[in-house]
């Protein structure tokens, strides 16, 4: 029946669906340390960070998935409880952890005060809860420097390492200025050994080798737009690589201008009697057909104004993605 | 639950919540059309339009001020009408920046305009785009110039943000709390201000050979300017607009679409409204691929697309794409369907809830708007 070729099965060993180029690309961007998942609010990032952790799985890497946005879902997807700052196992070779700024402060200022009597003091007092609070950039200078330590662990040798940090970042606003900030305090703070870490932080983000921004967008105005802007700043401003776009939900190209004709014709004979089954379906068809011409558009768009591979993600029509559908995603 | 805007005793303030990306600036947008359609002087505030919406509705990225939708110009329209409708582009930064320049002492603006930790605060503080959100409708509610505001909450991942951001920032600003905390750690400095006397205190000295020094004083001097010039007037107001959301003027409404993230952010919303007795108008679920209705559900695979389709001279393969896609619709409208069941079942039957069906092209024009209101 028609349907069946729509069903792909590709359990098994997952080599097949990979094309020689898409293979060695996936190589190469495995071999980073470091892959920041951007995009704005519900175009899919979560989805796409999971599916890239499991592909990356398959290129023999353990992988820790870091949440670091205000939504606890990677967890509950896994079936697992609400991640936190201490790795959990999720699936064969797949961690996940949250950031938390505030545990990360109080550790670093444990490491760097060396009284443990004042630095218990500090941390207990509310002068150091308002300054966590209030100082700016303090919470996010301490997530990113949980990451560079995740990072750092490997080379250090250290017991749970993992190959490659996938970091599902918050949207796009908020997580640009997560990225943006060494380069802001840098010039904000003067000395301490802060400066000497967020040096570090610069240094490998701006690391193409090690590190990347993968872009997830959607065809649609805003969200393509927006992932162009991004794209822009952070060649030019950020100085990072992004590796990748990938465009998320698109439809199935069916028809071609050959078949759109024949549903026209098909529907204005339909027209002219009461509605019918034809009529629901043909009338579906044509919505699709000017929603994948809308989606064309944008995608043309993005595949323009960016040089960074581009992967279309096709989709599934349905709201709750499985796992297994997640890990054929990409 | 929108229709009560057209009642002439009905809600003054709706306020559209939701996750990033259902559409909550695009539906507030028609829900502001629909106000004007009913006879209503409204103002819609929004926070980033798409590029072509912001066009139609005459919103450009360097005009903060109201602006008149010239929506005598929609064609569907026949019946007269006296609404208006007005748009405005809520700035984070130029709403903190205008707020100085009304309320701080002319002298001491430039010491405020410079100093870094206001100017992050105005840009990227976390909390910092609700709080503004506030004051502006703070400022257009006391205008008295509007019979409805419509208020397209800032773009998040977490419903609830908005809610929760300002009291947060006011928490963390709080009425000399600062002051009381720090009293011991200052000294007078420059320009007036009180600056950390570092040197004296082992906790300060420890805390500043982390973050190092310089922080501390901007935040001092911040601080010292926030708490003598502004913050009366900023928590005054922050109360006030709390007290307008709370009270029957104001009407909440939790925007989804069936994707589970954001019917789980639209369903603490709900539960933190009711907790708090403020008044929720119900959820508006967008992006519905509806089943029933004009959409027939048809069992492809039963009917047989070669026999539905025998007397046309439609070739094989092409009754196989239909059925294909007709077959994804079916699944997709399915997916949707158990969402929002799930959904009536969280939260009862006794709720509103508003279904919008998908619309497979972009709302970019006045006469799109039209079509959506139309719905409520």
């Amino acid at each position: 029946m028609a349907g069946d070729n729509t069903d792909v099965h590709h359990h098994k060993e997952y080599t097949g669906s990979l094309t020689e180029p898409e293979d060695s690309w996936a190589k190469q961007l495995f071999s980073r340390r470091l892959i920041f998942v951007m995009g704005k609010g519900g175009v899919g990032k979560t989805t796409v960070s999971i599916a890239l952790g499991k592909a990356a799985v398959r290129y023999k890497k353990k992988v820790l998935l870091l949440e670091i946005g205000d939504t606890d879902a990677i967890g509950s997807i896994f079936n697992k409880k609400i991640l936190t700052e201490v790795p959990l196992k999720l699936s064969a070779n797949i961690w996940g952890a949250r950031v938390n700024p505030k545990a990360e402060l109080t550790a670093y200022t444990k490491a760097y005060v060396n009284s443990g009597f004042i630095a218990n003091r500090i941390t207990k007092s509310r002068l150091f809860d308002y300054l966590a609070e209030a100082t700016p950039g303090l919470k996010e200078v301490m997530c990113l420097g949980r990451i560079w330590r995740w990072e750092r662990s490997k080379s250090e040798q250290l017991e749970n390492t993992f190959d490659l940090i996938i970091v599902d970042a918050p949207a796009t606003g908020h997580a640009l200025s997560l990225l943006r900030l060494p380069d802001v305090l840098i010039n904000m703070i003067r000395g301490g050994p802060l400066v000497t870490q967020i040096r570090r932080l610069q240094n490998l983000f701006k690391d193409h080798r090690k590190t990347c921004i993968l872009l997830v967008t959607l065809p649609e105005e805003l969200p393509a737009n927006e992932a162009i802007e991004f794209y822009c700043l952070a060649q030019d401003e950020l100085h990072m690589q992004v590796a990748a776009t990938f465009i998320n939900c698109v439809y199935p190209l069916l028809f071609d201008d050959g078949d759109v004709l024949q549903i026209k014709h098909m529907k204005d004979q339909h027209d002219k009697n009461l509605p019918n089954p034809h009529h629901a379906i043909l009338e579906t068809a044509l919505r699709q057909i000017k929603r994948r011409n809308i989606q064309q558009i944008y995608i043309d768009r993005i595949r323009s104004k960016t040089t960074s591979h581009v992967k279309e993600i096709p989709f599934y029509f349905t709201n709750d993605l499985s796992l297994s559908e997640i890990e054929e995603l990409l | 639950m929108i229709d009560r805007i057209s009642d002439p005793d009905g809600p003054k303030i709706i306020v559209c919540c939701g996750s990033g990306g259902v559409g909550k600036t695009t539906l507030s947008a028609a829900i502001g059309l629909y106000g004007a359609l009913s006879g209503k002087k409204t103002i819609v505030l929004t926070i980033d339009p798409a590029r072509r919406l912001a066009d139609a509705l005459g919103l450009t990225d360097f005009n903060v001020d109201a602006q008149r939708v010239p929506i005598e110009q929609i064609s569907d329209i026949t019946r007269p009408f006296d609404g208006q409708l007005y748009a405005m582009m809520l700035d984070p930064k130029r709403t903190f920046d205008h707020l100085i320049s009304r309320y701080a002492p002319a002298d001491l603006q430039d010491i405020i305009f410079k100093n870094r930790y206001y100017q992050h605060l105005s840009n990227n503080m976390a909390g910092s785009h609700e709080y503004m959100a506030m004051e502006k409708l703070y400022e257009i509610y006391h205008q008295d110039k509007y019979d409805l505001i419509v208020l397209d909450t800032p773009p998040s991942r977490r419903a609830l943000d908005f809610l929760e951001a300002p009291d947060k920032l006011l928490n963390l600003l709080g009425n000399n709390f600062f002051l009381k905390m720090f009293k011991p750690y200052l000294h007078a400095g420059r320009f007036g201000m009180r600056v950390f006397n570092i040197l004296a205190f082992p906790v300060l000295r420890a805390v500043g050979k982390v973050i190092g020094s310089q922080v501390l004083d901007d935040l001092a001097g911040f601080m010292q300017l926030w708490n003598d010039v502004l913050f009366e007037g900023f928590s005054r107001r922050a109360e006030t607009v709390k007290n307008l959301l709370s009270s029957n003027m104001t009407l909440f409404l939790a925007i989804a679409t069936p994707q589970h993230l954001p019917m789980t952010e639209a369903v603490f919303l709900y539960e933190k409204l009711r907790q708090n007795n403020m008044p929720f108008g119900g959820f508006v679920i967008n992006r519905v691929h509806v089943g029933g209705g004009n959409m027939a559900i048809i069992d492809t695979d039963r009917l047989g697309m070669a026999e539905l389709f025998h007397n046309e001279s439609a070739d094989p393969k092409l009754t196989e794409k239909l059925s294909i896609t007709y077959k994804n619709y079916q699944k997709m409208s399915e997916s949707d369907a158990r969402a929002i069941n799930a959904l009536i079942k969280k939260i009862g039957p006794s709720v509103d809830i508003m279904q919008m069906p998908i619309e497979e092209g972009e709302i970019a024009q006045l006469n799109d708007l039209v079509r959506l209101s139309r719905r409520f």
